[in-house]
């Protein structure tokens, strides 16, 4: 471990660098297996771009016991590190089209190594609008990286549920920012990384915004155990996450009934 | 192959001796708690060995992927050090099989080695030999409905009771091998008329049946529309568990660490899983995608009968009835699949 910074109450952001000078060879929104040995293991998604292969950044959110453990680890602590996993998301999609980038609170976090991936090579997409919606101001990460993020060219808007009294930006919840942007959607390309609830709408309204079920793309967080679609923990309906996803087009979605929740209200759950 | 053989039973007992002589064996033993049940162990002794039985509480597979066991072992040191556990290096023999087992066997031969593959069963598998034995029903079975009464895949050698001892078939030159010093005879035209016997009594002796073929169930679960039935189940499931433990072809699993009292060096382990327990399909925001039982149930039936059948191309359920058996609200998986092929049928009228 080369860095390790508390970035809000609950977050820590972590640079790991591996050992032999080997490289994670990983792409934007694939995910690692993390082990803290005697606390276990489980996966985080790669925050960092692969256009800076040296190191890679991780971004945790303490909620039980290995995620403790890794809040409490120090610069020069070792870490187990297995991967990468998985589909990211569809770069080769990407080129000539508009980006719609949204991200719901932690969804920031795998978002960010495409966004690096991004400002790195700014011909890999036309458009960047990155939409991204918090509690609260005090939850927002990377927000010191923004002007940067600016800088390369990315529009972003950031809205938050809870304002301080401190907070000049925006409120309320992520579609109305979305409603507002213009965007051609026979050119667009959605990317959606957050809660249940907010694909829910936030898809709704890209669909409501005239973009096709192939452009839009989701990425989804599950328990995943092995990696290599054997342990059963993050089972869709027929599909094993950790071989197909984590990143899907919401056509492989739309006939499966355990992706978000409710994915279809209304509908016989089965 | 399948070249086959007579053997006698002061023979067959002479070949358990022999399979003991090189290494160990796991084979069928009446459990000294619970007379007239039966588990797969490790015998201590050739004598121990139980041809004849109804099925085990807990399938073979577990010769394979035992229900818990060290990955690897670890200090955390400066860098920390990690030791692999290697499972079993050694030869060793898996001794009388009934076919829904060997079926079971094949299957997660299947699951497990495709890429990217695991690596610990099929290591096993690679030493293993394994002898099949015929078998009788009781009320819980239903092979016939699975297409695995006559199953030999997966076996090196299988015994079908007959008058004059077993007759021998030999599936592999493995298997082969291993009887150049038993005294065997050449099968003879009434040996062949026995065993057919055995077989036609074994199907007629089946009570449990499905309703209609399974591929033909594969199709009903696809269609859907049967919550109805999924909901009507699960107010009785407990969600305990026991069907997927005594599942022979249900491979889910859990890795787990344990630190040593020192809290410095321990152990890293898996585990089997059941998808039926309730934090199964949680994630770490608190989202479970399988919150409701019935939706658990379901997916086992879809597991079994659809999602996997239509991956390898066979179900993953081989009509063992291990599930019926064990479980604590007596939900028999025969019943429940007859209840959803009459309910799809009503509602598709």
């Amino acid at each position: 471990m080369t860095a390790i910074d508390s970035v809000t109450d609950t977050e820590v952001f972590m640079q790991l660098e591996m050992a032999g000078g080997h490289e994670l060879g990983h792409q934007p929104g694939q995910f690692i297996q993390l082990s803290r040995l005697g606390f276990g293991e489980a996966p985080f998604s790669v925050c960092s771009s692969p256009t800076r292969p040296d190191r890679f950044d991780l971004c945790i959110r303490e909620v039980g016991n290995l995620t403790g453990a890794v809040h409490r680890l120090a610069v020069g602590d070792w870490v187990g590190v297995r991967g990468p996993f998985g589909k990211g998301f569809p770069v080769e999609k990407l080129k000539g089209r508009d980006v719609l980038a949204i991200a719901g609170g932690l969804g920031i976090v795998p978002l960010r190594s495409l966004i690096g991936y991004i400002t790195d090579r700014r011909n890999a997409c036309e458009r960047f609008v990155l939409i991204y919606g918090t509690k609260s101001p005090s939850l927002i990460l990377f927000g010191d990286e923004m002007a940067g993020w600016e800088k390369a060219g990315l529009e972003t808007t950031v809205t938050v549920d809870e304002p301080d009294e401190r907070w000049q930006g925006r409120t309320g919840v992520i579609t109305e920012p979305l409603k507002e942007t213009d965007i051609d959607p026979s050119n667009a390309v959605a990317i959606l990384v957050g809660p249940p609830v907010m694909f829910r709408f936030a898809i709704a309204e890209c669909l409501n915004k005239g973009l096709s079920e192939d452009a839009i793309f989701v990425s989804l967080e599950r328990n995943f155990q092995c990696g290599i679609g054997k342990c059963g923990h993050c089972q869709i309906n027929d599909l094993y996450v950790c071989q197909r996803g984590p990143v899907f087009c919401l056509t492989e979605l739309q006939s499966r009934t355990e992706a978000v929740e409710t994915w279809a209200p209304g509908k016989d759950q089965d | 192959m399948n070249e086959g053989h007579v053997i006698s039973e002061e023979e067959l007992d002479h070949l358990v001796e022999l399979f003991h002589r090189q290494g160990p064996v796991m084979g069928v033993k009446e459990r000294k708690d619970q007379p007239g049940h039966y588990l797969f162990d490790w015998l201590n002794t050739p004598e121990e060995f139980v041809a004849q039985y109804v099925t085990t509480t807990i399938p073979p597979k577990k010769a394979f992927f035992p229900p818990n066991e060290t990955l690897f072992t670890f200090d955390s040191g400066d860098p920390p050090k990690l030791t692999n556990q290697l499972p079993r290096q050694e030869n060793f023999v898996l001794m009388g099989v009934h076919p829904c087992d060997l079926a079971a066997i094949d299957a997660l031969d299947a699951a497990y080695t495709q890429p990217p593959g695991e690596v610990r069963w099929p290591s096993l598998r690679d030493r293993s030999l394994i002898v099949g034995m015929d078998c009788m029903p009781d009320e819980y079975c239903f092979c016939s409905s699975v297409e695995t009464l006559d199953a030999r895949t997966s076996c090196d050698m299988f015994l079908t009771r007959i008058g004059r001892g077993y007759l021998l078939e030999v599936h592999t030159q493995k298997g082969e091998r291993f009887l150049e010093d038993i005294t065997l005879s050449p099968v003879e035209e009434p040996d062949l008329e026995e065993a057919r016997k055995w077989r036609a009594k074994k199907a007629e002796a089946m009570t449990a049946a499905f309703d209609v073929p399974v591929e033909a169930f594969r199709e009903i679960l696809k269609r859907g529309g049967l919550t109805e039935v999924w909901r009507q189940v699960a107010e009785r499931c407990y969600s305990c568990g026991s069907c997927n433990t005594t599942c022979p072809t249900c491979f889910c699993f859990d890795i787990v660490d344990d630190f040593d009292a020192g809290l410095q060096s321990g152990v890293r382990r898996r585990t089997w899983d059941s998808c039926q327990l309730l934090d199964f399909a949680l994630v770490a925001g608190g989202h479970n995608f399988r919150e409701e039982r019935w939706q658990r149930v379901r997916h086992r039936w879809h597991r079994k009968f659809l999602y996997l059948y239509e991956q390898f191309g066979r179900p993953y359920c081989t009509g063992c009835g291990r599930c019926s058996r064990a479980c604590t609200a007596d939900i028999n998986i025969v019943d429940v699949t007859n209840r959803l092929v009459a309910f799809s049928k009503s509602s598709h009228e």
